[in-house]
């Protein structure tokens, strides 16, 4: 919602009615509930303005001036009274119940179209996009683009009641009648100008309210440096800037509402009076009865309220045409080609690259010609330095980013990656293992105890626990176990592993490595790793550089024969010798 | 977070709220007048009716001067209460947007200055919601119900006052007939609250689970799982719509049970109005003006009861605001302080305990209990222990980032408690594990060690610590942009901005709590090459996550479980055989190449 509202050229009311068509095309029945019991309610409105004529005419002047009225005539009366306002507030009933399940269905509908668009983006579409964005577009622009339809029906309804009231108005009295409904126009004019004018208010006061929280949620993170250098002073003062700019937002805001409200309210009073003197003319000529002239004050003074909706619902429609526009842009951005399509799936269990490029726009080459062939249930460590294209390598791999040229060949039984940063939904500790797969307990726990994961066993509520946002915080290295657990409970035929065992301690990553050559004897586990201790345990070490698998074998092979492994290992133990080094010196 | 003011009543909220922010009291009173008379304005068309019934409609007569001269008057008084409404409406805005702005200035400066035992990861978010939702939940107060108080509370008055005056029989007719109506109001209300409640919490669920589709839309994708999630979100969305539209359905009864009312009760004083006649002194203009008035009269109350509801809302805001000004604030300046000495500073620690504050009565576990340790000038100590063992925090205490809650300790033979903020802060400085910077510049992010520092000092630093290599790798040198929070550089970059940042306060002691993130090598011996220079002649107090800089230190001191339970020289402690030497044997085993 940070775009700023679009400026909308002269046809803000044609532009509104093609908004609103697109929106309802689906809930026409929905709608048009709600626009019938505004029109209802519009009809019943005149009619009580003719029941207070006939109160005033009826009832009250005959038994005030004349001294009787018939009983029959006051039920009559008082009962059309009852009937009217029972229909009229039914109507409103009506009314703002449809128009609050037309509003909601489009929003739902509206979000489902977004969140199955999302659902079919593949993974490098999704690495283009901004997460706030699209959070955005499925959240807060579904909601924004239908904000029009809920003061829409009764919007027309008024529409509806200026149009019935006007003509009853200048059938009632012409002369009268054509002068106080020349009024409207100016009142609807007025209301539209302030909402315009107070919309740039509230903007920037909206505006500034987003800065002020970000700023505020900056600074106190930071507290610990705001208060190691002293700068609580400072730092109060620079927020206490924001604060003031959002003040004088909305002082602004204060300054134009007093103003307008008091006009909105002022304007019409004055025109009744007016009206009283005109409406004393036409009843010394006979033109007019008290009674008329009583429900034609009474009729203008229930106008007010419904006239200002106009006004705001026409102030909707930027912020609507907004939400819709930018849910459309996401809805027609075509589909990215699956990068899983390019696998291809043999029956034979071997992992086959040839010849893969990967580059990240086309520019910065990541992969240049990796080959390698892995047989079924090896275990091999993929070694690099910072930067070879470990990572890039397994994604490509697990069909989730498609390679620029070369061809990839995996079991059809599948493969699994358990990523560097183990992404946890909120929900139960089951759910987070099967993510609503079928898979049933004996899997689930041999999966836990090959993860070294059974202390999710141990949590309050056992596997029904709730971990994440609003449940219980695991640590990193147990996160992990759960992230290898989720994997294992798959039985892929490859397992891919992005450093998943560097965040457990030693001891329990050694028992983790231990359980999965100990378990998964036709599982192929391709693992990216950085410790020695971890690489020792492979059977085979795939050693890149800059992109090319420089060396594919064993560990004390690649030691004695490749002089850029054995230093990039020995860096690892570098900083202990170097110590021991020192402190014997 | 539970604040133990929290059983405040409304009444001593907005007492206490007021006196917090005096702004609000400011001139009320003519406000309240100038309300008063707006609502005058409201009237006058009905007592403008009455008065022309009775006086210029004769019947068979119309005196047209006579209503036209009505009518005059009726304008004057109209300008009039205009002009003063509208003062009125102005008056409060403007006073409360001053008394938020000075209520979140006070925040601000009050969060701020709280220990940084009230600043836990938990508390965290609770504080912003303080100054952001909370104070806004006020702000929409005073934007509506506030107003709605002010300008509805004066006219209902008002409409009442003039009703009685025209016939109290009448008037007791009215109020009775629509008293009920207060009633249905109040029960629809509740239920509509739990409505809206159920509502907010499924939209709750619907952004959640959007965001997490997103944010793990590659790990879904990797799982197969896309479906699935996407399956879930329109779920949740259909439940929301659910929940939206029942509260919507309760919400539309509101308005047309006062329209309901009206007519009963409009009936009902016709009724009661031709029943009693002209004998009773009753006139056709006062029966008319009362069919107008009833309807002035019942048009608010819907409108109120959604204004008693945000009242309550703003009032449970204001008592939460409270609530963060009755903490006290951390470390507390001492009244009479003393001067560090010159030169370089010693650090003790005398039996020192520590506990976290914590969100209920539950105790928290201590953090550190029973420290104690003398670190000479001019020595460079690391203290290792396990993660949780309280070495973050005892960093915290000899910063006075906290008191400790028993013990003491001193700077330079001078207990904490009695050296003023100033003077430690220019003194002893510390480098956070994950050093926190602001979104800005470098220059903008060094600047903040001190108001008053030159470009020439910063780039002057920079020579000093041996960086001017690194800064070069900038696009921006020193004016490089480096994001929210540092995200454009890297974890390693930023802590080269903390190290310089630190060096620019020339402090005697320097409290380095070390990142555990590991960096690329080029940015590790940058990292190490300017730690040799900034900690050499100061005395320096490292948190160790590695053993390497454990081993290199003058002295290691070993916490375990909040204890001290080593201490001496890294070659002492490996072979005394205790908690360090088993920690290093575990490091040494994760390092070898079998």
């Amino acid at each position: 919602m940070a775009e700023p509202t679009p400026e909308l050229p002269r046809g803000r009311l044609r532009v509104a009615f093609r908004l609103v068509r697109a929106l309802v095309k689906h809930h026409k029945r929905l709608f048009f509930t709600a626009v019938g019991g505004a029109a209802v309610f519009a009809a019943c409105t005149v009619l009580s303005a003719a029941i207070v004529r006939l109160i005033t005419d009826d009832l009250i002047a005959p038994r005030f001036n004349n001294g009787s009225v018939s009983k029959s005539r006051v039920l009559v009366v008082l009962g059309a009274l009852v009937l009217v306002g029972f229909v009229r507030a039914a109507a409103v009933v009506v009314r703002r119940t449809w128009a609050g399940r037309t509003a909601w269905r489009v929003t739902e509908r509206l979000t489902g179209q977004v969140v199955q668009r999302l659902a079919q983006q593949p993974v490098p579409w999704h690495r283009q996009q901004t997460t706030g964005d699209l959070i955005t577009r499925a959240g807060v622009d579904a909601e924004a683009a239908t904000a029009i339809l809920s003061p829409l029906p009764f919007a027309t309804g008024v529409v509806v009641l200026v149009g019935l009231s006007s003509s009853w108005l200048v059938f009632t009295d012409l002369p009268l009648g054509l002068a106080a409904v020349a009024v409207f126009p100016a009142l609807i004019a007025l209301n539209i100008n302030y909402q315009r004018r107070v919309e740039k208010y509230f903007n920037t006061a909206q505006d500034e309210l987003g800065k002020l929280s970000a700023a505020v949620h900056e600074s106190f993170d930071g507290v610990a440096v705001v208060k190691s250098f002293g700068a609580e002073g400072r730092e109060t003062e620079r927020l206490a800037q924001i604060a003031r700019r959002l003040r004088e937002a909305r002082l602004g805001a204060v300054r134009l509402r007093s103003t307008f409200e008091s006009l909105l309210d002022g304007i019409p009073t004055v025109v009744n009076a007016c009206l009283l003197v005109g409406g004393a003319y036409r009843v010394r000529s006979g033109d007019m009865t008290i009674g008329e002239l009583t429900s034609f004050i009474y009729l203008f003074t229930l106008l007010v309220f419904p006239l200002r909706l106009i006004g705001f619902a026409l102030s909707e429609v930027p912020h609507s045409l907004a939400g819709w526009n930018r849910i459309q842009d996401l809805l027609k951005q075509p589909l990215v080609a699956d990068p899983a399509r390019l696998l291809q799936l043999n029956d034979d269990g071997i992992v086959r690259l040839e010849d893969l490029h990967f580059s990240h726009d086309g520019e910065r080459q990541v992969l240049r010609g990796v080959n390698a062939t892995i047989e079924a249930g090896r275990t091999v460590a993929v070694v690099g330095a910072t930067g070879a294209g470990k990572t890039t390598l397994l994604h490509v791999i697990a069909g989730l980013i498609e390679a620029d040229s070369g061809t990839i060949s995996v079991p059809a039984r599948g493969t699994r990656l358990v990523f560097q940063e183990p992404f946890l939904l909120a929900g139960s500790v089951q759910d987070n293992i099967t993510l609503g797969a079928p898979i049933d307990q004996p899997t689930i726990d041999s999966a836990l105890s090959i993860a070294e994961a059974e202390f999710l066993r141990d949590l309050p509520n056992g596997l029904a626990t709730e971990i994440g946002e609003r449940g219980v915080g695991l640590s990193g290295g147990q996160r992990q176990r759960l992230a290898l657990a989720r994997a294992l409970a798959c039985q892929p035929a490859v397992l891919l592993l992005d450093d998943t065992t560097s965040s457990l301690d030693p001891t329990t990553e050694a028992k983790v490595l231990a359980n999965l050559r100990a378990a998964l004897h036709e599982t192929t586990v391709i693992a990216v790793a950085s410790r020695p201790s971890t690489i020792t345990l492979a059977d085979d070490v795939l050693f890149l550089e800059e992109g090319v698998v420089v060396a594919h074998g064993r560990h004390d092979e690649l030691m004695r024969d490749v002089s850029a492994y054995r230093k990039l290992i020995e860096a690892f133990e570098h900083d202990r010798a170097e110590l021991e080094a020192e402190l014997q010196s | 977070m539970s604040e133990p003011i929290s059983r405040w009543t409304t009444v001593e909220t907005i007492g206490r709220g007021v006196r917090a922010a005096p702004a609000l009291r400011t001139g009320f009173g003519l406000t309240l007048a100038l309300a008063m008379v707006g609502a005058g304005g409201r009237v006058t068309i009905p007592i403008l009716i009455q008065q022309a019934i009775d006086r210029g409609f004769r019947k068979d007569d119309v005196q047209v001067d006579v209503v036209a001269l009505l009518a005059g008057i009726a304008l004057v008084v109209i300008a009039i209460a205009s002009l003063a409404q509208r003062t009125a409406v102005a008056r409060l805005g403007r006073r409360s947007e001053e008394a938020l702005y000075g209520l979140r200035v006070r925040l601000f400066e009050h969060i701020h200055r709280l220990s940084i035992a009230d600043h836990t990861e938990e508390r965290k978010g609770a504080l912003v919601a303080r100054v952001t939702s909370d104070v806004e939940t006020l702000a929409q107060f005073f934007q509506w119900g506030g107003l709605a108080w002010l300008l509805d509370g004066t006219l209902m008055l008002m409409v009442a006052g003039v009703m009685l005056s025209y016939d109290w029989v009448l008037a007791l007719v009215a109020f009775a007939i629509a008293a009920p109506l207060g009633y249905v109001l109040r029960r629809v209300q509740s239920h509509l609250g739990r409505a809206y409640d159920k509502s907010r919490t499924t939209n709750a669920e619907v952004m959640t689970q959007i965001s997490e589709t997103i944010e793990g839309a590659e790990t879904l994708r990797a799982y197969d799982a896309t479906q699935e999630y996407a399956h879930r979100v329109e779920a949740a969305s259909h439940e929301r719509a659910n929940a939206y539209i029942r509260a919507g359905t309760i919400g539309a009864f509101l308005f047309p049970s006062g329209e309901v009312f009206s007519v009963f009760t409009v009936a009902g004083v016709v009724t009661v109005g031709l029943l009693r006649g002209p004998s009773s002194g009753l006139t056709a203009g006062a029966m008319v003006g009362f069919l107008f008035l009833t309807y002035r009269f019942l048009e608010p109350i819907a409108e109120f009861t959604e204004v008693l509801d945000q009242t309550q809302t703003a009032v449970a805001g204001m008592r939460r605001v409270l609530g963060v000004l009755e903490i006290p604030i951390g470390p507390p300046e001492p009244d009479q302080p003393q001067i560090l000495p010159a030169g370089p500073l010693a650090v003790s620690l005398d039996r020192v305990d520590f506990s976290y504050r914590t969100r209920g009565d539950e105790d928290e576990p201590p953090v550190l209990l029973g420290v104690t340790a003398h670190i000479p000038a001019g020595q460079q100590v690391a203290i290792v222990g396990e993660t949780g063992s309280g070495k973050t925090t005892l960093g915290r205490l000899i910063a006075r980032l906290a008191d400790p809650t028993a013990g003491t300790v001193s700077v330079g033979g001078i207990s904490l408690t009695r050296v003023a903020n100033e003077d430690l802060r220019n003194r002893l400085t510390v480098v956070p594990q994950e050093p926190f910077l602001f979104e800005g510049t470098i220059a903008a992010n060094l600047s903040f060690a001190h108001p008053n520092l030159s470009l020439a000092d910063l780039e002057r630093s920079i020579d000093v610590l041996d960086l001017r290599d690194w800064l070069d790798t900038l696009p921006d040198g020193i004016n490089t942009e480096v994001g929210s929070r540092g995200s454009q550089l890297s974890a390693g970059e930023r802590q080269l901005v903390a190290l310089i940042r630190a060096s620019l306060v020339d402090p005697a002691v320097l409290v380095l709590d070390e990142a555990t993130s590991s960096v690329d090598a080029l940015t590790e011996v940058r990292l190490a090459r300017a730690l040799e220079r900034l900690a050499s002649g100061r005395t320096t107090i490292a948190i160790a996550h590695r053993l390497s800089t454990a081993a290199r230190a003058d002295r290691v001191l070993v916490l375990h479980h909040g204890r001290l339970v080593d201490d001496g020289p890294h070659l002492e402690l490996v072979q005394r055989g205790g908690v360090y030497a088993r920690m290093y044997e575990a490091w040494v085993a994760s390092t070898t190449v079998a």
